[in-house]
């Protein structure tokens, strides 16, 4: 079995741990430089609020205190990433991060029973341990774990764990009232296009003639349907496919803990993730980074460091990428471990053409050379991977980051922690003597 | 102060740090006496693990008032609350009460459980018929003379 870990509006619940005064509230999560609406509150979703609503929209609600907005806080939001994938390693004999707030944990040789019994705790531990809501789908397949999930998340009856056994009769009605376009990687494009071959459920897709799907369409979709019907045949690396998010990490062939080799590798998988970032025409507004020890070696400690880091603004530049890459790397390592493994994350992509250049934010040709980057990819694809690559960069310029609204880092740094009042109103009471 | 550590925005590991410097194996010199600290792994005693049981469920939080004072939590200490913790009677917790986030003693008042304060201005408040939640219970508290 395979079970996806997904937090609910996971920027929002990060702030709500640390201001209870959120909770019930509408509120949104800006991405870098305050541009637009990158998260939202399930009560801001009731207000029929968009995604990637240009937060000077909603200047006047904010202001009548209608709506909350505050500025990404990435360093709050990657450490508790980070918190839920070591609470996650402690409870599952393996996990793999699929996003910053996604995680696929394997179960494999668990009953079903034992399973969903797992997936109700490993709910309750989260909310109660690190105060963060998630559901759970649990599946034979990595699709059916994300139908899973998302049913989890829909459907209250299921109280946030369902488990998807793949051949009954409980995963053929899901599919058969489940639109085609909500399968893992069927973007709308494609709907369309199975629309017209007369597929438009999920499960008239499981049903369709897989070397027909291969022919007409792509391997990729075949697969799909493959793990529709409970087979499974994706593996963790080819996972970045539905692509809002774009991973690129490789295990290492041989432990190592040189930080060069290290670098290097990430740097690799650095300007691999850039590249797909501009085929599909995306800017990424924060770069994770992410190393693993070999969890099977019981002879050297376990670490499984990982690091956050905003860029200036949202990019696709090689170049931006590589500092912020190279930023998260000084941040975790350690000269004393060995890594079997290192990855690069994108997260919060945004589209590159509806994109609003910020009035007061660094100037976009600064890291921005689009026919620079296009020519180095041309070259890449006609004379092969990573002929031209780029070398060590220099250190950022002093860009500043908008962060108007930015709440404090609640969980990296010492001047900006929680506080709590010994009794009601001591917290207001030492402000205003203050 | 916003803007300072604009670009530097990492998340820290949750990994104890290792020893700030290299262990001492081996022998003391290239030749002659081996060392007789050899056998002696270099250890040296470390906060985090005294202090800090789950570091994954782990948060330090400030607190705010004098009302705790009489169990040692004193204006602007620094709170260890560890989430991982099942609460008992007796424990200092931090709990969400009305919409704030308060630390109080969790404790037994004319028979029902109540949030104590260690200050005579400030009456027990009872937990029945309340929205009150747990947030974490305080594992430690650090007062520092100087700062």
């Amino acid at each position: 079995m395979i079970g996806l870990v997904d937090a609910n509006n996971f920027y929002v619940s990060c702030e709500r741990i640390f201001q209870p005064k959120l909770e019930s509230k509408p509120v949104g999560v800006m991405s870098n430089n305050d541009g637009c609406i990158i998260a939202r509150s399930a009560e801001l979703k009731a207000l029929d609020i968009p995604m990637g609503t240009p937060a000077f929209k909603l200047e006047e609600l904010r202001q009548r205190g209608e709506i909350h907005l505050l500025s990404s806080n990435y360093e709050l939001y990657g450490d508790m990433s980070a918190r839920l994938t070591q609470l996650l390693r402690n409870a599952c004999p393996d996990v793999a991060p699929y996003s910053i707030d996604e995680m696929f944990v394997y179960l494999d040789g668990f009953t079903t029973e034992q399973c969903e019994a797992l997936g109700r705790k490993l709910r309750q531990r989260i909310r109660r341990h690190l105060g963060l809501p998630v559901c759970v789908g649990l599946a034979p397949t990595h699709t059916l774990a994300k139908l899973a999930n998302h049913v989890a998340k829909q459907d209250p009856y299921y109280q946030g764990v369902c488990l998807l056994g793949g051949q009954d009769h409980k995963t053929e009605a899901l599919l058969k009232r489940t639109p085609v376009s909500s399968v893992w990687g069927v973007g709308h494009r494609l709907a369309e296009r199975l629309a017209i071959s007369g597929v438009s459920t999920a499960w008239e897709l499981r049903e369709s003639d897989e070397k027909q799907l291969r022919k007409r369409f792509s391997v990729v979709l075949a697969r799909t349907a493959l793990e529709l019907r409970g087979t499974p045949c994706l593996t963790m690396n080819a996972l970045d496919l539905p692509r809002q998010r774009i991973m690129t990490s490789r295990s290492f062939g041989k432990s190592t803990g040189d930080f060069t080799q290290v670098h290097n590798a990430l740097r690799r998988h650095a300007q691999r993730s850039a590249e797909k970032l501009r085929e599909q025409r995306s800017l990424a507004s924060a770069v994770m980074v992410f190393l693993n020890t070999n969890r099977h070696r019981r002879d050297q400690p376990p670490y499984f460091p990982q690091a956050l880091i905003a860029l200036p603004s949202p990019s696709d530049d090689t170049r931006a990428i590589l500092d912020a890459v190279r930023q998260g790397l000084e941040q975790m390592y350690r000269p004393h471990h060995h890594f079997m493994k290192a990855g690069v994350m994108l997260v919060d992509l945004v589209d590159a053409e509806r994109h609003q250049l910020s009035l007061l934010g660094p100037t976009p040709h600064h890291h921005h050379h689009p026919l620079l980057m296009a020519t180095v990819d041309q070259i890449n694809q006609q004379m092969g991977q990573g002929t031209i690559s780029f070398g060590m960069t220099n250190a950022p310029a002093a860009w500043q980051l908008r962060c108007a609204h930015r709440s404090p880092r609640f969980t990296t740094r010492w001047d900006e922690l929680m506080q709590a009042g010994t009794h009601p109103g001591a917290i207001d009471a030492c402000t205003s003597r203050t | 102060m916003p803007g300072q550590h604009s670009l530097l925005i990492p998340a820290l590991p949750l990994i104890s740090q290792p020893q700030p410097y290299l262990t001492l194996t081996g022998r003391a010199g290239f030749s002659g006496f081996p060392s007789p600290a050899q056998d002696y792994e270099p250890r040296t005693l470390d906060l985090n693990t005294r202090l800090i049981k789950n570091p994954t469920e782990t948060f330090y939080i400030t607190a705010a008032g004098d009302s705790m004072e009489g169990w040692g939590i004193f204006d602007g200490d620094l709170l260890i609350v560890d989430r991982g913790v099942k609460p008992r009677l007796g424990h200092i917790l931090v709990a969400m009460f009305d919409g704030e986030v308060l630390i109080k003693r969790y404790a037994l008042y004319q028979g029902t459980p109540h949030l104590c304060s260690a200050h005579p201005h400030y009456p027990p408040l009872p937990l029945e018929g309340t929205d009150c939640q747990l947030w974490g219970v305080v594992r430690a508290v650090v007062h520092e003379y100087l700062r």
